[in-house]
């Protein structure tokens, strides 16, 4: 019983994990660009569907957990530059119908490149297997799955505060107007900042493509998650990404096993409490 | 004289600061009564807390015999009292005449829900923003979106759309704010007009003007009220004097 | 008082679009292949001035449409098929239950602005889903509601008319779409139609003015659930059967892209929005499955070249021809 649990906690941290990298994305470009990406889960389906291409050309996992992030953010750039630059200005209402149209497209496309079903990756040689402790088995896969995310968490995390680039997303985040003055290129500022969003929605995507693979008709879900993770955690905030992640990953983890509906239920009703009663989240600011 | 609105140690706390602090204020029905002060010394506080923009934390307000503390902004407007805002708020895409008309229509409360009664069945609201938009001198502009005018009709029209209610209070927050040298005699000499039949209460920075239309002015300084009198009197003061006036006295 | 009506939209244009929606109302089932695809349109266009007196008039993004459409859908099927209840009554209560569930809705949800409460709308809408899913006793789950009735309009016991042929149907969807228009033109011409644009416009000086603009934003919304439950409503009787998919947010989501592409500055443009989307699914989609990514498109260009919709579209056409005409009438005052 106790390793049941302890299973379902350790899937949850797993998929928590992955929503803290989605959510932590689409809290970037909110928080500094105030910008509202209803397009963030298409992103994500298209990282594991590049995944799983790079994994068909090459047989290599890595190569693809190296490449597909990449492929994502440079299409997130050209996005940016032709579409999303000219929506900054507008209120959240038409990013949202832009993104949405957006997200529309990369869904269809992907069913047009890749077809309706979803393509299966698999898992890595390396980490095939199990973990076995005393009679608690747990998939090495699922492991490497926290570690690596906590790896990427932590990249971020020093890129955001110890780098000059870092710097500027987050004194950008409280006023564009200064940063600009400073000097910097502003523009160039919000299309790396959109394609990093981004692309971390890309290496979540690729991270979850052994385990259910590359789906095209994941992206709403995907993205409802994420904004579920981002209002409790408070928006524009890294430490709210992370923990409102884990805690929808591991209450939805545990609830699936008992009621697979009520785990959504409980997670969007959880984010409508929040807006309800403390809009900015466990961590964000007002 | 009777007085219209009064507070009692009224304070507007954000945590430990205080941005109304103890205030006393006596409005007399009938007078052009101006707050000055240096900025940060309260008076937009204040004005929040009387037009229920922001919730005072202590103190009582008392307008026309009625204790104002619970009211929402909105309520206030049956009441008696209205409102101009310094930052122009208008309806940018509606036309002067239809943004005067919401405003005489606002006071009717609950009654603005009916869904099914045509709006210019009710005349008397068409006929109010016309006789205002007459007061203002803006009937030429009648038709104009009000995003269109020029910034000191705008500021005009700001003004013109407090009196829409038949209010008995009229409360201006820098009506010549942003104003050309040209435009402020026109605002100056529309609250002038406006004083010999409401009470208004206005905060102004621009001295000329507060000295020649207030027949009585409160100074705030830090949250309390340092002086209050006639201009004379408060054009005399030592205090004001040296802390505010210098030389545009 | 001058001739032109002060309110945004002018009375004269109004007439003439009524004689426009009679035309089209008259044309769809000629023109169109079918008199199933001419109800699924006005159905859609229903749902769409719903979601438009939220959006265009007060401003609102709502995610929510499809609780109300898909809740309709519901309970007008589970009246007819559990209690045999007729027609009217059907109607009746789908639009009970659009318009009480809007007020739940709409009541919690106003209580945030901008993006926040686009997110609540959005969250009640997943909800909702779940719930239907849930309760697939009552709804039918996954599988939905299957062999839902189309009542005949009866008087007591006498049947006036049979709705079993599909231009039967069309014809009272029409007569239908055609009262709803000219209430919602009533509803916007009067003082709760003027508060509501001007909520719209700056809603802290409406505040400032007198209304409370909670009442406003909850009556608009219980308006709004109301018509777009007995939509959902007449759509479970075209189809015979109520999808699960009703209720979910892909629901929501295209209501209110043929409300924006249909032009959300005027009622005529939800019928021109739902008519042109819905016809070009069902043209495309034998064509060409991944149709719904020239809907993406259509979109973005849409929000970002075109925000006035294809309405936004026509009227600029009408005014550059009537401002040409004007001009050249001008010159010739002016002598030139």
């Amino acid at each position: 019983m106790l390793n049941l649990y302890l299973f379902q906690i350790l899937n949850g941290l797993g998929l928590g994990m992955i929503y803290f990298l989605i959510a932590v994305g689409l809290t970037i470009i909110f928080g500094l660009l105030n910008f509202v990406n209803f397009a963030h889960g298409a992103f994500f389906l298209l990282g594991a569907y590049i995944c799983y291409t790079a994994v068909s050309l090459t047989g290599n996992f890595w190569l693809a957990l190296l490449i597909a992030p990449l492929v994502v953010a440079a299409l997130a750039w050209v996005i940016e530059r032709l579409l999303i630059q000219r929506i900054y200005h507008l209120p959240h209402m038409f990013q949202i119908l832009v993104t949405l149209g957006i997200a529309l497209i990369i869904q269809e496309a992907s069913v047009m490149i890749w077809g309706p079903v979803g393509k299966s990756v698999a898992v890595p040689e390396l980490l095939r297997g199990v973990l076995v402790v005393g009679d608690f088995v747990y998939p090495y896969y699922r492991l490497f799955l926290i570690v690596f995310s906590g790896l990427v968490g932590l990249g971020l995390w020093l890129l955001l505060e110890r780098t000059r680039f870092g710097a500027l997303v987050r004194a950008g985040s409280e006023s564009t107007e200064t940063v600009s003055l400073l000097g910097t290129n502003i523009f160039r500022l919000f299309s790396m900042t959109f394609a990093l969003g981004v692309a971390l929605a890309g290496v979540a995507g690729v991270l979850f493509a052994p385990l259910r693979g590359a789906q095209p008709f994941v992206g709403p879900e995907i993205l409802g998650v994420a904004f579920v993770v981002v209002v409790i955690g408070g928006m524009g905030s890294f430490s709210g990404a992370l923990v409102g992640g884990l805690l929808v990953g591991v209450v939805q983890s545990l609830m699936t096993t008992l009621w697979p509906q009520g785990a959504s239920l409980m997670i969007y009703g959880a984010m409508a409490v929040v807006i309800l009663i403390r809009p900015y989240g466990l961590f964000g600011r007002a | 004289m009777s007085i219209l609105l009064e507070t009692q140690d009224l304070e507007l706390a954000y945590g430990a600061f205080h941005a109304v602090n103890g205030v006393n204020l006596k409005v007399e029905a009938g007078t052009i009564h101006t707050i000055i002060g240096p900025n940060g010394a309260g008076k937009t506080s204040l004005f929040h807390c009387l037009t229920g923009e922001r919730q005072a934390t202590a103190g009582a307000i008392h307008f026309d015999g009625k204790n104002l503390m619970r009211k929402p902004a909105h309520g206030r407007v049956g009441l008696g009292m209205a409102r101009s805002f310094q930052l122009t708020s208008l309806f940018q895409n509606l036309s002067v005449r239809e943004n005067l008309r919401l405003a005489a229509q606002g006071r009717d409360g609950a009654r603005a829900l009916n869904f099914w009664r045509r709006v210019d069945s009710q005349r008397e609201h068409l006929e109010m923003a016309d006789q205002v938009l007459e007061r203002l001198q803006l009937t030429a502009r009648a038709d104009t979106l009000a995003g269109e005018l020029s910034h000191g009709q705008q500021r005009v029209l700001e003004v013109g759309m407090s009196i829409c209610s038949k209010p008995k209070l009229l409360m201006l927050d820098e009506p010549t704010s942003g104003m050309g040298i040209d435009d402020i005699p026109i605002m100056t000499q529309l609250i002038s007009d406006l004083g010999r039949d409401h009470t208004v209460l206005l905060i102004e920075h621009n001295m000329s003007i507060v000295m020649s239309i207030s027949q009585r002015i409160t100074v705030m300084s830090h949250g309390q009220i340092l002086v209050e009198g006639t201009p004379e009197f408060v054009r005399a003061d030592e205090r004001v004097r040296t802390a505010y006036l210098g030389e545009a006295a | 008082m001058s001739e032109k009506n002060p309110l945004p939209f002018a009375k004269t244009q109004s007439r003439a679009m009524l004689l426009w929606v009679l035309a089209v109302l008259i044309g769809l089932p000629l023109i169109l292949p079918s008199a199933t695809l001419a109800t699924e349109i006005l159905i859609f266009a229903m749902a769409a001035l719903a979601c438009n007196l939220l959006l265009g008039y007060t401003g609102l993004l709502s995610f929510g449409q499809g609780i109300f459409f898909g809740a309709g859908a519901y309970c007008a099927a589970l009246l007819m098929i559990h209690l045999q209840l007729g027609l009217f009554t059907a109607l009746l209560g789908a639009a009970i239950a659009g318009g009480f569930l809007a007020l739940l809705v709409g009541a919690l949800a106003i209580r945030r602005t901008g993006i926040y409460f686009v997110m609540l709308t959005l969250a009640f809408s997943q909800m909702a889903y779940f719930v239907a899913y849930t309760l697939s006793d009552w709804t039918g789950g996954d599988n939905g509601l299957l062999s839902v009735p189309r009542p005949e309009i009866r008087l007591g016991d006498t049947v006036l008319l049979s709705l079993a042929d599909a231009r039967a149907f069309y014809g009272f969807v029409a007569v239908l779409f055609l009262l709803i228009f000219i209430g919602a033109r009533r509803v916007i011409a009067s003082p709760f139609g003027s508060t509501l644009m001007a909520i719209r416009e700056n809603e802290t000086r409406a505040s400032a003015i007198g209304y409370d603009t909670r009442h406003f934003k909850i009556l608009v919304f219980v308006l709004s659930g109301a018509v777009t439950g007995i939509a959902g409503a007449l759509y479970a009787m075209l189809l015979h059967f109520v999808p699960l998919s009703n209720i979910d947010l892909a629901m929501s989501e295209n209501i209110l892209i043929m409300t924006i592409v249909g032009g959300t500055g005027s009622l005529f443009g939800s019928l021109l929005g739902a008519g042109s989307i819905v016809l070009l699914g069902d043209f495309l989609s034998d064509l060409w499955p991944r149709w719904l990514m020239l809907l993406g498109v259509i979109l973005i260009l849409v929000v970002i070249f075109m925000r006035g919709g294809l309405w936004g579209g026509l009227a600029s056409l009408f005014e550059k021809v009537r401002g040409s005409r004007k001009n050249v009438v001008i010159a010739k005052e002016e002598g030139l």
